[in-house]
């Protein structure tokens, strides 16, 4: 008898109560990432952008654009700079408005421009 | 024999039907629609790990139905559309004879990071994105998104109808036409 079964009708209740209250699995979930306008320069932001394999960075100039919509959450650029991208940790991104998926993170590292 | 007591974990309050949330998002859907809200799904050459996401939401774990949402497979019975994939080109008479079957008011939800524009970039055999075709009225965000992310955007998108429904004439008319 698989064990999620049996946990299931000690416990009685196996509906999660989101959206009342937050969902305990949230925390495992894979999340776009954070960057720290600090730690990055244009030769970081374009080997970001190259990592990325789903379009999701762009560098303008000593901007770097990050399109969450289009984000796998795939944590590649996590592993190319762990020191500049972060996971957020949110996932409740849902919107009307493409353009609140779209963030300009400005490049503030040393030699950026 | 005797089955457990169906009370809460962790001293919450016992029975998913006293989750107050809940109950009173089912009500307001109910509230503005007069009935529960449907959705049907459409796939538009996603990889079906959104699709999976989205069975997902009828398991017992996320119980859509508890919110009073419900999956109808006719595009007439249905008031919001949930769309993934890169929306193929081979799909844009199909995507739109879909669309223009669903009675108003009616809302497209763009679901995952292909109908949002990333993964596949416009080509010769997919537009990219699903706002090519069809109104993306709500985005979701997310490869695949998760049943909770799905969970939130479709209250987004009740919120969305909810503004639609009030645009309507005949309910600012009292139901008359």
């Amino acid at each position: 008898m698989p064990l999620w079964f049996v946990r299931g009708l000690r416990r009685g209740v196996v509906t999660t109560r989101y959206p009342g209250r937050p969902d305990s699995s949230a925390a495992d979930l894979p999340t776009p990432p954070v960057f720290r306008p600090e730690a990055l320069t244009r030769d970081l932001a374009d080997r970001l952008c190259m990592t990325c394999p789903s379009w999701a960075l762009i560098r303008t100039g000593d901007v770097l654009i990050f399109d969450a919509g289009a984000c796998t959450a795939c944590g590649r650029c996590r592993e190319v700079a762990p020191e500049a991208v972060t996971a957020s940790g949110e996932f409740e991104l849902a919107t009307t408005d493409p353009a609140h998926l779209v963030k300009r993170i400005p490049l503030l590292g040393e030699g950026a421009s | 024999m005797k089955l457990p007591d169906t009370g809460g974990t962790e001293g919450s309050p016992p029975g998913p039907s006293t989750d107050e949330t809940a109950e009173e998002l089912r009500r307001s859907v109910a509230r503005q629609f007069g009935r529960s809200l449907h959705i049907r799904t459409l796939d538009t050459g996603s990889c079906a790990a959104c699709e999976q996401e989205i069975r997902l939401l009828a398991a017992p774990h996320y119980d859509l139905h508890r919110l009073g949402f419900f999956f109808t497979p006719a595009p007439r019975h249905a008031d919001l559309l949930m769309v993934t994939g890169p929306m193929i080109r081979a799909f844009d008479i199909a995507a739109r004879k879909t669309y223009e079957a669903m009675p108003g008011p009616k809302l497209v939800v763009a679901t995952g990071a292909c109908a949002l524009g990333g993964v596949y970039q416009p080509d010769a055999f997919t537009h990219g994105t699903v706002g090519e075709t069809l109104p993306g009225d709500v985005l979701i965000p997310g490869c695949p998104p998760s049943p909770l992310a799905l969970l939130q955007g479709l209250l987004v998108a009740v919120d969305r109808l909810a503004a639609k429904v009030q645009d309507l004439s005949f309910i600012q008319n009292g139901g008359a036409r």
